[in-house]
């Protein structure tokens, strides 16, 4: 019995040693081989390892992590010239930033940020101590605890936690953008957000308008409830956008209604909507819920070109090399793939794409604004909002009792409204300004709020559960300090 | 006239020609009271209560006795029969039996033949050229467990292998009881010359108690050992998995979890140690390592360096179990040593629990063997794996 059960084992391993090498050389899923849950920026596209890990097989290790270093870049350097990076690597690749190397080296990414180690992964992924500021701060020139009195018995474990500092993005909390909000008072309520207040009262194109017996479309989709009447009220159905827009895209405008329904399409892919909408199509794959478009991710390996290189290709069926294949990164995101706490009732099969938020043919922006959010999310953050003071306010707007861009939904705060060349359009990027949430300050809280409002709501987890309801229960004394050092010394240079 | 040394060893000869114990506890100490009784046959040796004390000291032409008759007369610490048991199973036992081997090579009796194991470890096995003496010795016994009225080297003889534990192995078709019954009968007859019995009866006696005495001895550290290696595995399993340091900077549990360098230098030392216990496992399976053979000391070997793995696995991963490839490397890594750890509770605590009968001892140990054994197989393709993905990645 021990032999047959040895020799069992050894076949399995066999096979199972065989179905590595191969995956690991030829194509196939690699997810077996990671060595620990990767962060959730990253779980999306963890099937697709070439994304970060770009070099060569057995690469030296300095190439490797170069390489690794390049790819981080390659995806978040816009978003940290944006913020300005305190800490930009520009700024430590000069050699007269050499003795920093050492201590803290800021050239590199993952020097703090490394994936796939869930146990020592810290808030914003990183994997260092959080007292990490004590590497360069702590010493000379750069010893904050003695070029500034106001630090002195702090602790370095409080310097990024407290709300006073990040390592990236310090655009709300540089010392003159403290000065410059130093004793703003609460503005009056109800505060008009303008750029909001712009898109909510946008006005919509009537001359163009189509009714539902304009509707282009098959008899059976057309008797698909609801579908006719949510189209007829929407923004495509105001702007003149006829179901064959989406549904036979490849058709000319003016072509006959028999030929577009020879060109009909149920489900028309996203490609369809990221046509037109290409702002938004652009931010979307950039954020969570899209990020599995991002044109950064790596393409599956080919595991044909794989065999030929090893001189296979010839040997093995090609049903065998398409088994061999890596497994795509799935188009989208599902609900069931969540890491944050989503709604029991929520699809997990529900794949978050445009039409999730927005729905496929009522379009409805206020929808997408917070309902759409509240249907998967289900955090106590969320819970609460409908508690909150600002779904208060947008209640009232939505009654017509406040005037347009009055009222905060999700998307008010995590969507948050930019304009470009005079448009005003939303960010689909929900991370833009989501952490550190000191982000959000400037794009958002001081659109209603002054800045030391900001910076202690901010700075109080407790009330951010509760979505701000309430009063800050922690006050940063940020702007204190720096009042107080511009009085002493108003010829210190600020930073 | 072959030596009993000489006789003990051929009874002792496997089909594979490696001439190496089946009890091992026994072996030892029955080697050193072969010599005894050579020398006792001799008239060199007497033993009274309190002491072993030379009688002849004239050599007596054989260069193994002569050497452990030089030895006796030169040792004047050592008075007592049991203690020059012991001395002789612990720092002769080696010696007696390659002079015993070399004696009967040169008898033309066996033929020595060298051969390598993988190509690196040499090993020595012996052929047998005259089956005669084997067949001679062996009848010798059957004709005393049957009624025959034995000789007195017969009885000798028998004591021997009835220390060493082997008489089932040679004759497995006889009844354990009946024997049992037959041996301590003759054990009670005063056949041996009146002035052999008391010296014969004492290290008789002595090599029983000697090998009982080295086998308590051996289990008591085996069951310590097993159960410092069972706790270990355990706590590596139960404590939570150690996070990094709260406070920046250079420090020994970052530097040991989670500095690259230092994790290389624990995993590749782990590897070694592992390999070690393998290798040390399978030389002792074709008998390579003849210094660690003949007692548990084998046995003591393996678990310490089955703590020592989980000492240098904590040092590795800090109580982290991992994921994926790497959680099912941890788990047959654990499997192997809890299963090795677990076989040594068995073997070294069995016979305190006097409720247990030995066949479920054996049947668990049997058990825990295959496991050991099983866990073992995909250990190499995982451990590569894991190797690879850490340079690939």
């Amino acid at each position: 019995m021990f032999g047959r059960l040895l020799k069992l084992v050894l076949a399995v391993t066999l096979l199972g040693a065989v179905y590595m090498a191969v995956t690991m050389t030829v194509g196939g899923d690699r997810r077996m081989l990671l060595i620990g849950q990767t962060t959730h920026a990253h779980h999306q596209l963890e099937m697709a390892c070439e994304t970060c890990h770009g070099s060569s097989i057995f690469a030296d290790a300095e190439v490797a992590e170069k390489t690794l270093n390049k790819n981080c870049r390659k995806c978040h350097e816009n978003e940290l010239k944006a913020a300005k990076d305190s800490h930009s690597r520009k700024r430590f690749r000069n050699p007269r930033m050499a003795e920093y190397w050492d201590r803290l080296d800021a050239r590199r990414c993952t020097t703090c940020h490394i994936e796939h180690r869930p146990e020592i992964t810290r808030a914003s992924a990183v994997t260092v101590a959080m007292d990490y500021c004590v590497a360069c701060h702590s010493k000379g020139e750069q010893d904050i605890r003695t070029t500034r009195a106001s630090h002195a018995g702090l602790g370095f474990e409080t310097c990024a936690t407290a709300g006073c500092h990040n390592f990236h993005d310090n655009r709300a909390l540089f010392e003159d953008f403290l000065l410059g909000h130093a004793g703003q008072p609460e503005p009056a309520r109800p505060v008009v957000h303008g750029l909001a207040a712009r898109y909510r009262a946008r006005p919509v194109s009537t001359d163009k308008a189509l009714k539902p017996g304009d509707a282009i479309a098959p008899s059976a989709a057309l008797a698909v409830p609801n579908v006719l009447e949510h189209w007829a009220d929407s923004g495509h159905a105001r702007a003149g956008v006829n179901c064959t827009g989406c549904h036979a895209t490849d058709l000319a405008e003016d072509a006959p209604k028999t030929q577009a329904l020879a060109h009909w399409i149920d489900v028309p892919p996203m490609n369809v909507c990221m046509a037109c909408h290409k702002p938004q199509a652009k931010t979307f794959v950039m954020g969570r819920h899209g990020m599995r478009q991002h044109p950064g991710i790596a393409k599956p390996r080919n595991a044909q070109r794989s065999l030929a290189r090893l001189g296979l290709s010839q040997v093995m069926p090609v049903s065998m090399s398409r088994w061999l294949s890596d497994p795509a990164v799935p188009a989208w995101m599902t609900v069931g793939e969540a890491r944050l706490p989503m709604r029991a009732d929520a699809d997990p099969a529900l794949a978050i794409d445009c039409g999730s938020c927005h729905g496929e043919h009522a379009l409805d922006t206020t929808r997408a604004e917070v309902e759409a959010c509240a249907s998967c999310h289900d955090d106590l953050h969320t819970r609460s909002y409908f508690d909150s003071p600002h779904h208060m306010l947008w209640k009232l707007e939505r009654a017509g009792e406040a005037p347009p861009g009055s009222g905060v939904s999700c998307a008010s705060c995590h969507m948050s409204k930019l304009e470009h060349r005079g448009q005003v359009r939303t960010t689909h990027n929900q991370n833009d300004n989501l952490r550190p949430n000191e982000k959000m300050i400037r794009s958002v809280c001081l659109d209603c709020h002054s800045l030391g409002f900001s910076l202690d709501a901010l700075a109080d987890p407790g009330l951010i559960r509760k979505n701000f309801t309430g009063k800050p229960g922690v006050h940063v004394q940020s702007i204190d300090w720096a009042i107080a050092r511009s009085r002493s010394n108003p010829d210190a240079p600020e930073n | 006239m072959l030596t009993f040394t000489e006789e003990l060893l051929l009874l002792l000869g496997d089909e594979e020609g490696l001439f190496l114990p089946v009890k091992e506890h026994a072996f030892e100490c029955a080697l050193a009271g072969a010599i005894l009784m050579d020398l006792a046959f001799d008239f060199r040796i007497d033993t009274d209560l309190q002491a072993l004390v030379i009688t002849d000291p004239t050599p007596t032409g054989n260069p193994m006795l002569d050497r452990v008759l030089e030895k006796i007369s030169v040792r004047t610490d050592i008075t007592d029969t049991p203690t020059w048991i012991r001395v002789l199973a612990t720092e002769d036992a080696a010696l007696i039996r390659e002079q015993a081997l070399d004696s009967l090579v040169n008898r033309r009796i066996l033929e020595r033949q060298h051969t390598r194991f993988l190509g690196i470890f040499r090993s020595v096995c012996y052929s047998t050229l005259d089956e005669a003496p084997l067949q001679a010795v062996k009848s010798r016994i059957e004709d005393v467990v049957s009624d025959e009225i034995p000789d007195p080297r017969d009885v000798a003889l028998i004591s021997l292998v009835d220390a060493c534990q082997i008489l089932p192995d040679l004759f497995p078709e006889w009844e354990t009881k009946q024997t049992a019954s037959r041996l301590e009968l003759l054990r009670r007859m005063d056949l041996i010359g009146r002035e052999l019995t008391s010296t014969i009866s004492e290290i008789q006696d002595q090599i029983i108690r000697a090998a009982r005495a080295q086998a308590a001895h051996f289990k008591q550290l085996t069951l310590t050992l097993a159960l410092v290696a069972s706790a270990a595995v355990i706590a590596t399993l139960l404590v939570p998995g150690i996070g990094i340091p709260d406070h920046y900077g250079p420090s020994l549990p970052a530097q040991l979890w989670f500095d690259d360098s230092w994790k290389q230098f624990s995993g590749y030392l782990l590897l070694a140690l592992s390999l070690t216990g393998l290798m040390i496992a399978l030389a002792l399976k074709k008998q390579l390592l003849v210094w660690l053979s003949g007692s548990h000391r084998w046995r003591l070997s393996h678990l310490a360096l089955g703590i020592a793995c989980v000492f240098v696995l904590f040092m590795h991963t800090g109580f982290r179990l991992g994921d994926n490839l790497n959680a099912a490397l941890m788990a047959t890594y654990l499997t192997v040593l809890l299963s090795g750890a677990l076989t040594g509770v068995v073997v070294g605590g069995a016979p305190r629990i006097k409720q247990i009968s030995l066949s479920r001892v054996f049947a668990a140990r049997r058990v825990l063997i295959w496991v050991h054994a099983l866990a073992l197989c995909p250990l190499p393709a995982l451990l590569i794996v894991h190797i690879l993905t850490v340079y690939l990645y």
